[in-house]
């Protein structure tokens, strides 16, 4: 179908990076050993040869790469020792996601990434660097439907017209700055300074570090409290900041079989969602947005890049007010409208099975501080008091709600997720009975789907087990025929 | 899902759970003859040593005499032409439904103990989770596996 091609050379330069990246941690205290000694020569000279042979090896490694397409197939040809050809299928692509960094877009190019199902990140196929437009090539002829695809590439403005029609959200500015101040980056950030800082003092020369401790102490207290606000605040606007800058111009367009989805202001991201691959479709509301009415929509799907902060789940639309998100859903994905305003309580008398697991391990901590150290016995107990609070939030949180379609749980851990289950989606469904519980008439469900870490359980916990049975028959395919 | 399933897995699973939790018993005993000798040798106190056997003696009794033949018991499973259903657990009673269209692969297991019963256990794998039949008649863990792997085969439109 086509012949093989080579990757842009530019993606030279990214095997550098990235490699350089990968073995700095590796060589830093080599480097630091030689400053230490002032063998500058040795220093420059082991950096040379170590440039030259990254270099050496990654262009290499660019003219080893080839990849072609071939009767619906992704053919990839690598390795500089051990020679690798894969094959991929274009029926078992779960995702095809553009990403364009800094570099990319100096020079009109685009990363491919190929997602297939599944945790093994080694069957993936990822193209580093080719041109935008042999991207969007690419993205064409991979694509689940061949037909219906979203040409936009730069000189035909007028396709962008037509594409007009599909049903298109973008996010405002306001909404985003508002997404920004409740995503709870702020957190994460300081933990990273907090531990930067504690790893500093090995890194920054020691008078350095004991000047400006010292600096610091000598301060009054007034401007120790200022200074620490204005670090506080500093460490917010940079949450705020980098929300905006992954997800600023965020675009979901809904086209016939699949959504697309823009977004990023420094790194350009494009991401293609078969409508086909969507496991589950959820609404998560964090402790911080649930109170402002604030929540976001995201779709498991199997296969696709795993986002640290995020974990499995791909974000739809970053932040939605509550009261929109049914005619975000009814625009976007109709087929998962069915969004239930009523939920199957948690009966009363499970509500000790939720205190007691909220509680039995901040319970065994107190008592082992309050056996050694008493004096911090404050701790445990504080986390033992949040602990029963978030206990009963599950209890009063926790429910579901069947329908013919589909199974709806709402589910808390710490933030509270709606997740919308269908029958042909999940792959297992589950039943747990204790002693007690039969007793009580409970019973405890797990419902399983498939993501891209090979699976994702969602368990219910303490429902009524009439409730639980009758999950089990609208699952059980025996019983409809 | 208010019946149990029907049928049950061999009766000699018993005996063959009984003689993998004594082979664990012994590696047991043997901690415990390491920790008297060492006892000897450092010269600490022989009660740990014979504590250590009061805890075998007790676990022994427990995972030969009374587990295998409560989770015998307790173990059941059923194939019907479109899902898989199985029950167990002792305390806490786990009954699964996996339909046939999302199983993706079965294995059949057996190591040197099911194999001296004739036994062999069913391992039947979807995408996300893994379901384990232990201890079958031998033939029937071979039917099963083939019947299921039968029964799957219909069509697999995604994942």
């Amino acid at each position: 179908m086509s012949e093989a091609k080579r990757l842009h050379p530019v993606s030279i330069l990214f095997h550098v990076i990235t490699t350089t990246r990968q073995i700095f941690f590796a060589l830093l205290p080599i480097i630091l050993l030689v400053i230490n000694d002032f063998k500058w020569l040795h220093l420059i000279l082991g950096l040379i040869i170590v440039i030259v042979f990254l270099f050496g090896f990654s262009i290499l490694k660019w003219l080893r790469f080839t990849y072609q397409i071939e009767h619906d197939q992704l053919r990839i040809e690598q390795g500089v020792f051990v020679r690798q050809k894969r094959t991929i299928s274009k029926h078992r692509i779960q995702s095809i996601d553009l990403t364009q960094n800094v570099i990319h877009r100096i020079f009109g190019l685009t990363k491919v990434q190929i997602e297939t199902a599944g945790s093994n990140l080694n069957v993936d196929a990822s193209l580093s660097a080719v041109t935008f437009a042999e991207g969007k090539w690419l993205h064409g002829q991979l694509k689940y439907h061949n037909n219906n695809t979203p040409v936009d590439t730069e000189d035909n403005q007028v396709d962008q017209q037509v594409e007009k029609q599909y049903p298109t959200r973008q996010i405002s500015w306001p909404m985003l700055i508002l997404a920004g101040s409740t995503s709870g980056s702020f957190g994460i950030l300081l933990a990273l300074i907090g531990f930067a800082s504690s790893e500093a003092e090995s890194l920054i020369p020691d008078s350095f570090y004991e000047e400006t401790t010292s600096w610091i102490f000598s301060q009054a207290v007034p401007t120790i409290i200022l200074l620490s606000i204005i670090l506080l605040i500093g460490i917010y606007i940079v949450g705020i900041l980098s929300t905006l800058i992954k997800y600023g111009n965020f675009t979901i367009t809904r086209y016939e079989e699949e959504l697309y989805i823009t977004r990023g202001l420094l790194e350009k991201k494009q991401m293609t969602i078969p409508l086909k691959r969507i496991q589950v479709v959820g609404i998560k509301q964090s402790i911080i947005r649930e109170p402002l009415g604030l929540a976001t929509v995201f779709v498991e799907i199997a296969g696709g890049e795993v986002d640290e902060r995020e974990g499995t789940e791909t974000l739809l639309f970053p932040i939605l007010f509550k009261k929109e998100i049914k005619t975000f859903l009814a625009e976007i994905i109709p087929e998962y409208n069915a969004l239930p305003d009523k939920f199957q309580s948690i009966p009363k008398r499970a509500l000790p099975y939720y205190f007691v697991r909220a509680a039995w391990l901040p319970i065994i901590a107190s008592i082992i501080v309050a056996l050694f150290w008493f004096k911090w016995i404050w701790v445990p107990l504080l986390i033992l008091a949040i602990s029963i609070i978030f206990g009963f939030l599950r209890f009063r949180t926790n429910g579901y709600n069947l329908t013919d379609k589909q199974l709806t749980l709402r589910l808390r851990h710490f933030s509270k997720d709606i997740i919308m289950l269908r029958r042909r989606r999940m792959q297992a469904f589950e039943t747990q009975q204790h002693v007690l519980h039969r007793k009580q008439r409970l019973a405890t469900t797990n419902s399983s789907i498939l993501n891209n870490f090979a699976g994702r359980h969602y368990k219910l916990n303490e429902i009524e087990s009439d409730g639980a049975d009758a999950i089990g028959e609208w699952y059980s395919y025996q019983t409809k025929g | 899902m208010k019946q149990t399933p029907q049928k049950q897995i061999a009766n000699d699973a018993i005996k063959a759970w009984q003689i993998s939790a004594s082979i664990q018993l012994s590696i047991g005993i043997l901690i415990g003859i390491i920790i008297l000798i060492l006892g000897n040798v450092f010269s600490f106190s022989y009660w740990y040593g014979i504590g250590f056997f009061g805890l075998d003696i007790i676990l022994g009794t427990i995972t030969i005499f009374i587990i295998p033949k409560l989770r015998w018991r307790r173990w059941r499973y059923e194939i019907f032409d479109q899902e898989i259903y199985i029950q167990y657990g002792i305390l806490i009673v786990t009954r699964t439904l996996v339909p046939m269209a999302r199983v993706q692969h079965v294995d059949t297991k057996q190591g040197p103990i099911l194999k001296k019963y004739d036994l062999a256990s069913l391992t039947i794998s979807t995408a996300a989770t893994v379901h384990e039949i232990p201890a079958l008649l031998e033939h029937e863990a071979y039917g099963l596996r083939d019947q299921i792997s039968e029964l799957a085969r219909v069509e697999q439109d995604d994942v």
